[in-house]
């Protein structure tokens, strides 16, 4: 598995599977050799490079995407249940 | 259609890991948070409870759509996780945290509803197929053979300009994305749920979903693509406007 010293190319990993490690190295979830290898492969091919970088937006923009802030339906119910809990356990029940 | 290479001049990858550092922050102070609030619903404290359903109410709903497919019945699943919560506080030992535990149970009794419902039988084809895959992106964007066999042979192209702010601001991007979030089998939607939307760290992930890192990864990786496709063709079709 040891790789030549040398220039980089692009043949020492493809594209394809650039694309398939490209989450875990954005997550930093790949081990240093083949991080070594993507970032040489990203420094090189512009398409990986915007596919990373999509992926990363993607990423970013999920977590920001508006959210519905739900209340349950019931909300009297489970209060009234959680505070006979409540003296249960705090009695030691 | 080809990028210039030369215009590439540095890679970013250190501002795509910080912003996810910066989130793994938020975690730890997610966690520091918990340790107290669950201190206060031991002492049965007004309001703890309160505050513990207002933080992750609507995050479970979501998941339970994830798995029940039904508002209604969603709803109901996160109703009997809560009244589960309430009944387990006491035996609770933090082998977990907090989150992970609420997690735990909402999707044992989402799968437990689903089950009943025989609404598994759909969720269980979808999810074959899915894992079976070993596609995350088109095939035959890449070169088949030859010297550049597994290279781009249909580069992404670049979305110019496009920060996410300027595409969260557009409502037509964000309906596409959450389309392609709501059509995902649930187990890409779960873990693009809860890393993803919800922000839990990885290993937290696993834990709750009782995968390995590398399973975690390979859905984690085929939810974003899709994300990431749907946001594709809305910009295509921006640009023949």
């Amino acid at each position: 598995m040891t790789q030549e010293e040398g220039p980089p190319t692009l043949s020492e990993i493809t594209c394809r599977e650039i694309v398939q490690w490209a989450s875990a190295y954005l997550d930093e979830h790949v081990g240093d050799e083949r991080k070594r290898q993507i970032a040489m492969h990203l420094a090189i091919c512009a398409g990986c490079e915007t596919y990373v970088k999509q992926i990363a937006t993607v990423r970013d923009m999920v977590g920001l995407l508006p959210k519905t802030v739900e209340h349950p339906s019931d909300s009297h119910r489970l209060r009234h249940a959680f505070a006979v809990h409540a003296r249960r356990l705090l009695s030691g029940g | 259609m080809n990028v210039d290479a030369s215009t590439v001049t540095e890679f970013s990858s250190h501002r795509m890991v910080a912003s996810r550092k910066l989130k793994l922050t938020q975690s730890d102070a997610v966690a520091n948070e918990e340790i107290a609030l669950l201190a206060r619903l031991r002492q049965g404290e007004d309001g703890a409870f309160d505050e513990l359903v207002m933080r992750y109410h609507s995050a479970l709903i979501r998941m339970a759509m994830g798995y029940v497919a039904d508002r209604e019945v969603a709803e109901e699943v996160v109703q009997d996780t809560w009244m589960a919560v309430i009944e387990g506080l006491g035996r609770f030992e933090r082998r977990s945290s907090l989150r992970t535990w609420v997690i735990g149970i909402m999707i044992h009794k989402a799968k437990d509803r689903g089950v009943r419902e025989k609404r598994h039988t759909t969720f269980s084809s979808l999810e074959s197929v899915d894992d079976d895959s070993d596609e995350t992106i088109d095939p035959s964007r890449f070169h088949q053979s030859g010297e550049w066999a597994g290279h781009w042979a249909l580069p992404p192209q670049p979305w110019d300009g496009q920060t996410p702010e300027k595409l969260l601001a557009s409502q037509q991007a964000v309906n596409a994305m959450y389309r392609a979030i709501e059509v995902l089998p649930k187990t890409l939607k779960e873990v693009l749920i809860l890393r993803d939307v919800e922000g839990v760290d990885a290993n937290e992930v696993c834990e709750i979903l009782k995968i390995t890192a590398t399973n975690l990864y390979v859905r984690l990786h085929r939810a974003r693509e899709r994300v990431r496709q749907a946001v594709e063709t809305y910009l295509e079709g921006q640009s023949t406007v």
